[in-house]
Parts: C-alpha cells; sequence; structure tokens
C-alpha cells in the first residue's frame, strides 16, 4: 500500500542532496580502493594490448570467451535503465520516482563499459578507427552487412541517447543544486544548469520531451540487445548459435538482469545514504513483481530455444546440448545457471513477506545476475568449443588470470562511475518526490481515507 | 465543473473551454454519470432492437454456411492427398484464435497493471473468449487431417520427440479447449457482479437468467475478496495458456509441415501478432459498442487512445519479430533456411505477404504515429481494420503454405528449390470462403448473444471508478484525484 | 522594452495564484510575468497561460537527417568496397537496415534533446531575478517590465502577501 507521506521540501533538499553538499565519510575510501583496483585493471588491459592476446586462454576454437560473455552482460545490465525508466514514465507508475535516475545512469556506466570490450579485446586496437569510414588512400571500408560493425552504432546511439536522456532529467536537480551551493561548485552547476528557472514552460517540457524521449528510447532499447545477440545468430556455423529466437531471448534476459541489477543498486543506495524515507519496501515489491513476470517469460524463451534447438535432431546440435545439461562439470554449472537464474528468486519473490524484505531483495538479485553471466558463458563458449563428433581439440578452453582481472575491473570499473556521479549528483530526482508531495491527496470513501494521486485532466 | 456539451459525442470540446494546445488536444472533463444512471442506463441498454436483429439473422446465416463449408471439406476427404485443401481452414483457425484469442488480454494485462483506462473495456475484451468456443471446434476436424506423428513407419519431426503417438491431436486439443473454458471462466468471473445488476434492475428473461448466473452474488466483502483473486488468477492462466495454445498450434499446424522449417522465434511472432490483432478487434468491438449500443458516455475517446498507442507498439514490435527471424534465415544461406525464405516470404504467396507486411506494420506506424489520428474515436478502429485484414493474409501465408507442402515429403532434411517450386498458389474455393466468412461470424455471433445478457460496458467497474476518482479544482485548474487503494 | 525583473516570493500556492490574476488585471501582458517553482504543478494551477511548443518537429527533422546519413553511409561503404561475403549482394538492404535504423534514432534522439532545451528557452543567459528558497519551497512570481511600472507590480505582488519582493 502506498502510504501517503508529507515530507517538505527543504527536508527533501536536505536529506537527497547529502551527498553532494557534503561528502558521506564512507565514499573517499571507498573511492579510493576502486580507484587502485580500476587501474590495476588498466595497467592489465595495456598489458594485454601491448603483448597480444596470447595472455588470454583465447585459442583455437574458442576466439570468444570470458571478454566477450562480459561485453554481453553489461550491454544487458544496460537494458534496465529505458526499460524501467521509459516503460514506468509512459505507464505513468508512481512507484518510478526513486528509481528512474539510477536505472538511467546505471545504464550509461554499463553501457561505457560495454563499449570498452569489443575495443580492447580485438586483437589489433590500434585500428579500431577502421570502423569509420575515412580511408580513401587505401580504400578499405567498413563493412556495413556485419552485425561486428552494427554494434557500435547500436550501442553508441543508446550510450549517446542514454546520456543525453540523463542529462536533461537532471536539469531541475542541478538547479537546484545550483541554488544550494556556492563558490566553484555553484559555478559548475550553474553552467550545467543552462539558466533553468523552474517556470511552468520548462516543467512542461520535461514532461513532454520526458514522454517523447521515453517513446524513443524504448525502440532503442529493443534493437541493441537484439544487434549483440545478432553478433551469434546469424552466424550458421556454430552449435546453438544459429536460431530464430535470438534477438527477443537476448533482450528479455537483458531486462531480466538489468532489473535485477537496479534491484542490487537500490538497496545500496539505501543503506550508503540513509535514504529510507524515499526508496521503501514497495518499491522493492513492485520491482519483485515486475522481475516475476520478466523472469518467466524469460523461461518461456529459453525453453523454446532449446526445445528448438534439437527440433532439427541434428547430430552436433544435440551433442552440444548433452554437453551443456548432462556433462561435467558443465551439468553443475547449468544447475547452478538455472538455480540462480530462475528458481531461487522467482520462488522467493513469490512471498510478500521476502518482497518486501531489502536485504533479501538484495542476495536475490545478485544471484539473478550470477546466473544470467553463467546462461552468456554456456551460449557463447559453449558452441565453440566444438565438442561434437569427428572435431578433436585437445583442450579445453581455460580463461587466464588476465581475463578474469578484467571481469573483476569491469565490475569495479561501473561500481567506480557510479560513485563517482553520485558525489557530484542526486541518484533520487529531487523534483520527482516533490512531484509526488504536490500531487498526492485522499479521498474519503467512508471510513476511509485513501490516498491518491493527483492527475491532469487531459 | 461539468461543463460539456449536452449532445452525444461529448468528446468534442465547447469553443469556450478549448486549450489550443499542441499536445493532444486536451479536453475537458467528460460528463460522470451518477452510479445510478450508470447501472440503470448499462442495463438498459441489453435490449436488443431491430439492428441488432438483423445483424444476428446475418451472422447466423454466414455461420451456418461456414458449417455447410466445413462438411463439404469433410466430404471431400482427410487423407494426406487432401490435406492441401484444408489450408484455409487451418488459416482460419489460426486467425481465430489470433485474432479472437487475444482480445480477453486487453481486459487482463492493463487490469493487472492497475489501470484504469480500461475499466469500460474489459467486459467487451472478455466477451471474445466466446468466440474461443468456435475456434477449439473448428480444430476438431482439423486434427482429422493433421498427419500422424509417424507417418510411413518413421517419426517425423515434431516438438513431441518421444513424446506418445497422440501428442500433438490430444495436447492441441486440451489447450484450445482450455483456453476456451478458461476464458468462458474468465468472462464469467468479470460479469459476475453484474448479472447481479441485471438480476436487480431488468425484467423478464434477463432477470431469470441474472438471477441463475449471479448465483446469489450480493456484494459481501469476502465474495469482492473472491473475486477479484479469481480475476486475477484466471486471468493469468488465460495468458499463459494463450501462449502455450500459439507454441502448439503454431509448431504442430504450420511449422512441423514444412521439412526443414526449424523457427524458434514462431511461436512467440504468433502470440505477438495475437496481441496486437486482439487489441484491434476490440477497438473495432468497442467502436461498433459505443456507435450501435449509444454508450458514448462509457467508452470515450481516452479509451481508443489508449489503446492506439499500445496497438502502435505492438504494430512496431510486429516487424521486428519478424526481421528476427528473417535476418537469421537471409544470413544463414544454407539449403534449409534459402528454402523458408523461398517457401514462406518469396514464395507463392508472397503478394499476401507484402499486403500484410503492409497492413500490419507499414500503414500502421504511419496512421498510427500521427496524433490527430492516435487521438481519435475514429483513428484506431480504422487502424484496427487493416491491421486484422494483413493478419488474416498473414495467417493464409504461413497456414496455407504449409498445409500444400506435398506429405509426401515429411521426412525429407528440407524441402529442394524445385520441390518448393512445386508449391502453387492455392487459392480458395466456395467453401473455403464459407468457412472463412462463416467461423469470423459464428463467433461475433455468439458474442452478440452474450451481450444481451449482460451489460457490454463493465458496470461494477465504471462504478468502482466513480468511486476512486473525484475531478476536482485544484487552484485556478481542474484535475482528477485517483485513489490508489493498493 | 523590459529592463527590470520584479520577483515576488510567496508561502502558499494560493497567493501566488492570485498574485498571477492580480498582475493580469493591472493590465501587464501575458508573457512578462511567470511563476517559478522548484517542483511542477498541475498544469493551469496557477491560472498561467499555457505554453505552446513544437517540440515534435524536432525527432521528424533529426529522423530524415539520419536515415539519409544512414542510407550514404552504408550504400557508399558497400559499392566502394565492394566484397561478396558470406553470398550475399554487395549492395544488401536488409543489412542496411540495422545501421539506417540506428542513425535515424540516433539523430531523432539528439534533435528531440536540443528540441527540449530550445523549447525551455535555455539556455538562459539573461535570468533575472531568482531567489534559491524557490527549490526550498516557496513560489516565485516574477514580471519582467520596464523601470516605471515596476514599483506597480511590486504592489501587486505585496497585496496578494508576498513574503519578499526582490528587484534584478
Amino acid at each position: 500500500m502506498q502510504q501517503r507521506r508529507v515530507i517538505d521540501q527543504v527536508h527533501t533538499n536536505r536529506v537527497l542532496l547529502n551527498g553532494q553538499l557534503a561528502t558521506p565519510k564512507w565514499w573517499l575510501p571507498a573511492v579510493s580502493v576502486l580507484g587502485v583496483i580500476v587501474l590495476i585493471g588498466w595497467v592489465l588491459i595495456g598489458f594485454m594490448i601491448n603483448k597480444g592476446l596470447g595472455v588470454t586462454g583465447l585459442n583455437r576454437p574458442v576466439f570468444w570467451g570470458v571478454m566477450i560473455v562480459t561485453f554481453v552482460f553489461w550491454v544487458g545490465i544496460s537494458h534496465a535503465g529505458i526499460m524501467i525508466s521509459a516503460i514506468l514514465r509512459l505507464t505513468q507508475a508512481e512507484w518510478r520516482r526513486p528509481v528512474t535516475r539510477t536505472a538511467e545512469l546505471l545504464t550509461v556506466c554499463s553501457l561505457l563499459t560495454a563499449l570498452l570490450f569489443p575495443a580492447m579485446q580485438d586483437g589489433r586496437v590500434w585500428r579500431d578507427y577502421w570502423l569509420t569510414p575515412m580511408d580513401w588512400a587505401r580504400g578499405v571500408w567498413p563493412n556495413p552487412r556485419s552485425p561486428l560493425v552494427w554494434d557500435p552504432f547500436a550501442i553508441g546511439t543508446y550510450l549517446s541517447g542514454a546520456i543525453m536522456f540523463l542529462y536533461v532529467a537532471l536539469l531541475p536537480d542541478v538547479g537546484n543544486l545550483r541554488d544550494r551551493t556556492t563558490g566553484k561548485m555553484h559555478m559548475f552547476y550553474t553552467v550545467m544548469a543552462l539558466g533553468w528557472r523552474g517556470n511552468p514552460r520548462q516543467w512542461k517540457l520535461q514532461t513532454i520531451g520526458g514522454i517523447l524521449l521515453s517513446a524513443l528510447m524504448l525502440p532503442i532499447f529493443v534493437s541493441v540487445h537484439s544487434v549483440v545477440s545478432w553478433d551469434f545468430a546469424i552466424t550458421p556455423g556454430v552449435e546453438g548459435w544459429h536460431s530464430t529466437i535470438f534477438a527477443p531471448y537476448f533482450v528479455i534476459g537483458a531486462v531480466h538482469s538489468g532489473v535485477s541489477a537496479v534491484v542490487t543498486v537500490m538497496a545500496a543506495m539505501r543503506w550508503l545514504w540513509k535514504w529510507d524515507e524515499f526508496i521503501r519496501p514497495e518499491h522493492f515489491d513492485a520491482l519483485a513483481r515486475l522481475l516475476i513476470v520478466v523472469a518467466t517469460a524469460w523461461l518461456g524463451f529459453t525453453f523454446l530455444e532449446l526445445v528448438f534447438a534439437l527440433y532439427g535432431q541434428e547430430g552436433q546440435e544435440v551433442a552440444l546440448r548433452e554437453l551443456q545439461i548432462f556433462t561435467w562439470p558443465w551439468n553443475a554449472w547449468f544447475i547452478v545457471f538455472m538455480m540462480c537464474g530462475y528458481v531461487i528468486p522467482v520462488t522467493m519473490w513469490l512471498f510478500k513477506s521476502v518482497r518486501n524484505n531489502i536485504a533479501l531483495m538484495f542476495w536475490s538479485s545478485v544471484l539473478v545476475n550470477i546466473g544470467m553471466w553463467l546462461e552468456r558463458y554456456f551460449i557463447v563458449v559453449g558452441g565453440l568449443q566444438r565438442k561434437t563428433p569427428f572435431v578433436y581439440t585437445w583442450d579445453y578452453y581455460r580463461p587466464s588470470a588476465i581475463e578474469w582481472a578484467i571481469m573483476g575491473w569491469s565490475f569495479a570499473w561501473v561500481t567506480f562511475l557510479l560513485l563517482l556521479f553520485s558525489r557530484f549528483f542526486p541518484l533520487v530526482p529531487l523534483f520527482e518526490q516533490k512531484e509526488s508531495q504536490t500531487f498526492s491527496g485522499e479521498i474519503k470513501i467512508g471510513r476511509a481515507r485513501v490516498p491518491a494521486v493527483m492527475r491532469e485532466q487531459e | 465543473m461539468h461543463h460539456m456539451a449536452s449532445h452525444a459525442g461529448a468528446n468534442r470540446l465547447p469553443a469556450a473551454a478549448r486549450h489550443a494546445d499542441a499536445g493532444h488536444g486536451g479536453h475537458v472533463a467528460p460528463p460522470r454519470p451518477s452510479p445510478a444512471e450508470a447501472t440503470t442506463e448499462l442495463v438498459r441498454a441489453t435490449a436488443a432492437g431491430r439492428r441488432f436483429k438483423l445483424a444476428a439473422l446475418i451472422l447466423t446465416v454466414l455461420a451456418v454456411l461456414g458449417v455447410v463449408g466445413i462438411i463439404a471439406r469433410l466430404a471431400g476427404g482427410t487423407g494426406p492427398a487432401d490435406q492441401k485443401e484444408w489450408g484455409y481452414v487451418a488459416a482460419t483457425m489460426a486467425f481465430m484464435l489470433v485474432a479472437f484469442g487475444g482480445a480477453p488480454l486487453v481486459a487482463i494485462a492493463p487490469t493487472l497493471a492497475k489501470a484504469n483506462w480500461n475499466r469500460p473495456l474489459t467486459r467487451v475484451a472478455a466477451l471474445f473468449s466466446m468466440a474461443g468456443v468456435v475456434t477449439a471446434l473448428l480444430l476438431i476436424p482439423l486434427l482429422a487431417v493433421l498427419p500422424p506423428l509417424v507417418v510411413d513407419g518413421a517419426r517425423r519431426r515434431s516438438v513431441w520427440f518421444d513424446g506418445p503417438t497422440y501428442s500433438p491431436h490430444f495436447w492441441g486439443m486440451i489447450a484450445l479447449s482450455g483456453l476456451a473454458l478458461t476464458g468462458l471462466g474468465l468472462f464469467y468471473a468479470n460479469a459476475l457482479p453484474d448479472f447481479a445488476a441485471v438480476r436487480d434492475h431488468a425484467t423478464g428473461w434477463r432477470q431469470r437468467l441474472g438471477k441463475r448466473l449471479a448465483n446469489g452474488f450480493a456484494g459481501t466483502d469476502n465474495q469482492w475478496r473472491s473475486l477479484r483473486m479469481r480475476i486475477g488468477m484466471l486471468g493469468t492462466l488465460y495468458f499463459l495458456l494463450l501462449v502455450f495454445t500459439h507454441f502448439l498450434i503454431s509448431t504442430d499446424f504450420a511449422i512441423s509441415l514444412v521439412p526443414g522449417w526449424k523457427d524458434a522465434i514462431f511461436p512467440m511472432y504468433q502470440s505477438l501478432t495475437s496481441l496486437q490483432a486482439g487489441i484491434a478487434s476490440t477497438l473495432i468491438a468497442m467502436w461498433a459498442a459505443r456507435r450501435f449500443g449509444g454508450l458514448e458516455k462509457y467508452i470515450q475517446r481516452d479509451q481508443f487512445w489508449a489503446l492506439g498507442k499500445l496497438m502502435f507498439g505492438m504494430s512496431l514490435l510486429w516487424f521486428y519479430f519478424f526481421f528476427s527471424g528473417f535476418i537469421v534465415f537471409w544470413y544463414g544461406r544454407s539449403g534449409p533456411d534459402t528454402m523458408v525464405l523461398d517457401l514462406l516470404v518469396r514464395g507463392p504467396f508472397i503478394y499476401a505477404f507484402i499486403a500484410a507486411f503492409v497492413l500490419s506494420f507499414f500503414l500502421p506506424w504511419w496512421l498510427l504515429i500521427w496524433n490527430k489520428l492516435r487521438d481519435s474515436v475514429w483513428g484506431p478502429p480504422l487502424v484496427a481494420v487493416l491491421i486484422l485484414t494483413g493478419n488474416f493474409l498473414n495467417e493464409v501465408r504461413v497456414y496455407v503454405t504449409s498445409w500444400s507442402v506435398d506429405p509426401a515429403h515429411i521426412h525429407d532434411r528440407f524441402l529442394s528449390p524445385e520441390t518448393v517450386n512445386t508449391v502453387g498458389t492455392h487459392f480458395p474455393d466456395i467453401f473455403d470462403i464459407f468457412v472463412i466468412v462463416g467461423a469470423p461470424a459464428a463467433g461475433v455471433l455468439l458474442m452478440l448473444l452474450a451481450s444481451r445478457a449482460v451489460p457490454v460496458v463493465s458496470i461494477w467497474e465504471v462504478k468502482q471508478w466513480l468511486l476512486l476518482s473525484r475531478p476536482m479544482k485544484y487552484m485556478k485548474g481542474h484535475v482528477v484525484l485517483v485513489a490508489k487503494p493498493d | 522594452m523590459a529592463d527590470k525583473s520584479v520577483l515576488g516570493l510567496f508561502q502558499e500556492p494560493d497567493q501566488a495564484a492570485n498574485a498571477m490574476d492580480g498582475l493580469k488585471s493591472a493590465g501587464f501582458e501575458l508573457g512578462t510575468f511567470d511563476v517559478l517553482t522548484g517542483t511542477p504543478y498541475p498544469e493551469g494551477a496557477f491560472g498561467e497561460h499555457v505554453p505552446q511548443h513544437r517540440l515534435f518537429r524536432f525527432p521528424a527533422f533529426g529522423a530524415i537527417i539520419g536515415f539519409t546519413t544512414a542510407v550514404l553511409f552504408t550504400a557508399a561503404t558497400q559499392l566502394a568496397y565492394p566484397v561478396v561475403s558470406g553470398g550475399k549482394p554487395v549492395f544488401s538492404l536488409f543489412a542496411m537496415l540495422v545501421i539506417m535504423y540506428e542513425l535515424t534514432m540516433l539523430s531523432a534522439v539528439v534533435a528531440t534533446v536540443i528540441g527540449i532545451i530550445f523549447e525551455s528557452r535555455l539556455p538562459n543567459l539573461r535570468p533575472g531575478a531568482y531567489d534559491p528558497r524557490i527549490t526550498e519551497g516557496l513560489i516565485g512570481v516574477v514580471v519582467n517590465t520596464s523601470a516605471e511600472k515596476a514599483s506597480g507590480a511590486e504592489s501587486v505582488l505585496k497585496r496578494s502577501g508576498a513574503l519578499e519582493v526582490k528587484t534584478a
């Protein structure tokens, strides 16, 4: 039940800007530790570029490994932002209010990370510029028929759109920060606020612009992970890849892992910044219900993918699935994947007491992402291994320490970016919280006072 | 506060109150009936006028013709050699499942998402479950024609792998009849309080029927609670069953009849088409109920606008699902990949495909993107007609082609180009036309008959809206306060 | 010519709405006075003139530019380096569709954002009178007027119950 709380604007400012108007005690140590990990990661990436991909475990036939899996994973996480922000904005769901900015920010940070992966691990990194059509002298042009060329366009479009969406929605809060600060920070916010005043025209454009951008970003969000899925689906050569369902399957998986990541981040936010008044159990309840639907849809798609993989009864395809589900050690990981990705979290979320328990929601959402990372590993590495009749490779793919380190770096990098942002901009949109106060009321029905929301007459 | 036009078509703004707004043409609140008025007017609207009786007569004649068509087909034979003749029956069954089976979701999904705009629509959408009975009946003759799982001593390719030999027939029937029953259960659950209203406010046979069907509903707290739970559970079950039924029908009645057609997305493509066509059917039914039932006060522009937006999204997704499948085949270029495109896209029904592409995607996209059309009473239903036409042509493209493939090739790895070329464009004969027209007519007839027993707009949901909402003046403006009890 | 900006600060929204009415009756032109709030209010709540905008033209314009760019890029690169890959035609429309779509959407989004900023009349280089307490809950009514009429505006604002009146 959404209870009506009366919170004045001064209190909202003080609580939600506590990360910007003063540095939280934990912030500097956390950012420093993360910064060190990030730095080590960059050094290792530089080492890998310098020495070549031989320092990884990649080799014939597994040319795509942990790094591509992590790339797909981060693109997946990025899907939370627009899913939550755009769809909940379009449906005017009240419970979106504390969630939207974090979701959009997570999108931006995870996309920035995702984009780095193909750039850093394509072997000859200094030739990445060949993606741009500028090579008149030699006449070597990018191949727009390749999904690998589509990737930067799709991810770049989504990233640009997400950054701009984030900025536009930030304007009112940057105006607020301008009003609360002095000195250099005041100058910084003044420039960023572009002279925001808060007149009806600007507020109306915020609303309409938000809806229009949401409507534009939704098709982009669907296309991005579809394009990434087509990296795999269009090639007929690898078992388990050439399936028509990959595009929506990846998208729904991305929504599943992305929304779970938002739950993780929100729980952390509430704990770190003490935002109990603004991030409440009812938000987690609503998110969990959404996740049950999304997770079940994902399971349906997984089932379809498996059924049609076996449908043709082709030897290699059946052999791959037998490897993935019945052969050690893949069978153990398969169980972990299913348990973490669906069975345990969804079973937990069926109970209202779990949905309203923030610690349990945090851990169940972490489980989901463990499962979803494993799912991508199954898809990418499973098929490439060619452990099928008449194909003989001596060994299995074993990710090297560098690959695991780079994967760890990516998590540290995303967290680092999130924390860096949080020092300068509020993670919960203040104007949305204030708007909910202005637009809320009560209706007396009999003896009951029912909380109500004002809707403008269209 | 109630400053609006007094004539019918009350969605037009009186000049003085009109905002010159470049957005969606803001208008002031439409007239709000009192709960008592709503009950009386909506119960009264169940009376059958001359137009209704004429429509019922025409639909009955068409339905009878449909039966004649089926009998003629049965007389023609149900062996493997006759499979081709049943293509249009299969396409019609698929069309009904897609267009009529998807409509109750308009009643379910927004309600589960706690939307208020769909309250006047839920009954119209739930009524489509009556047509589910016809779809289930239409399956029976098709089951006789469907090749068994074991053909010429060998098991043919299907999703049933090592399942029992009766699997496609048995599970298909279970799914479709289960869907029909769940739909009817959902309709009944949703209509229960209105049967009570009919019991209390109508006369004659309606009053007696209402009393029987109301089953003693008195509106106690427990009864409302249990009603909401039933609607929620039946709604969820209907949705899951619908997706499952689409999976079974699309794989057993289309994919598995074409050797080499391996298409994981096709069941979801059909499910998505069902969402799109279901919204389209509901829009047309809403328009008819409003126009011929005198329900302008209850079914308003907001409802058309909301459904129009959803239909726009579904039309874009139609293309997305189609393209996701197409691009994988187009890039793959293996024997089976090329065969699928040659047979089902570039093949005998290429013109039906192009028409479906234009009617289901291209035109809805460019028409519904236009604010003026989307935010109107006439616009979305017009686009809905286009979508349903495109949808039918799409089912023809898939199902008639699949059923036209010579069953002698059922064990081939995939059809060779020569075999593909022999699959010609099979045009419908007179009995096919009887079925194509008669089956939907039978479905609509059942809906019309049901709409005389219970109001076409859900009285209890409209009254709940009147209870939970308060138009009010907020400083110098006007707003509606909407209660959020949960 | 507006060379003075007068700002009245109000505690209650009703007072601000009355101030807007008072300014209208005192003969100030629509468009010379406005209400400033730290949070959006329902449209028309202050009796203000509903803003007109042409935001919807921006994404359309952007989409056309993006679409044209994408068609040129994909067509030109395919024809400039005519390699048959995977048996696909050198000029493959279906393969071009994805990049065409992405660039169209990117331009539409960029144009929309420019449109939002532009239609919000930002960047606002001559902001006039303002008070940081507006983002703490006070409501500002600002009047841009000539120096002669400024005192008239001040008295309307004070009569309507302004906590404070500032001039810039």
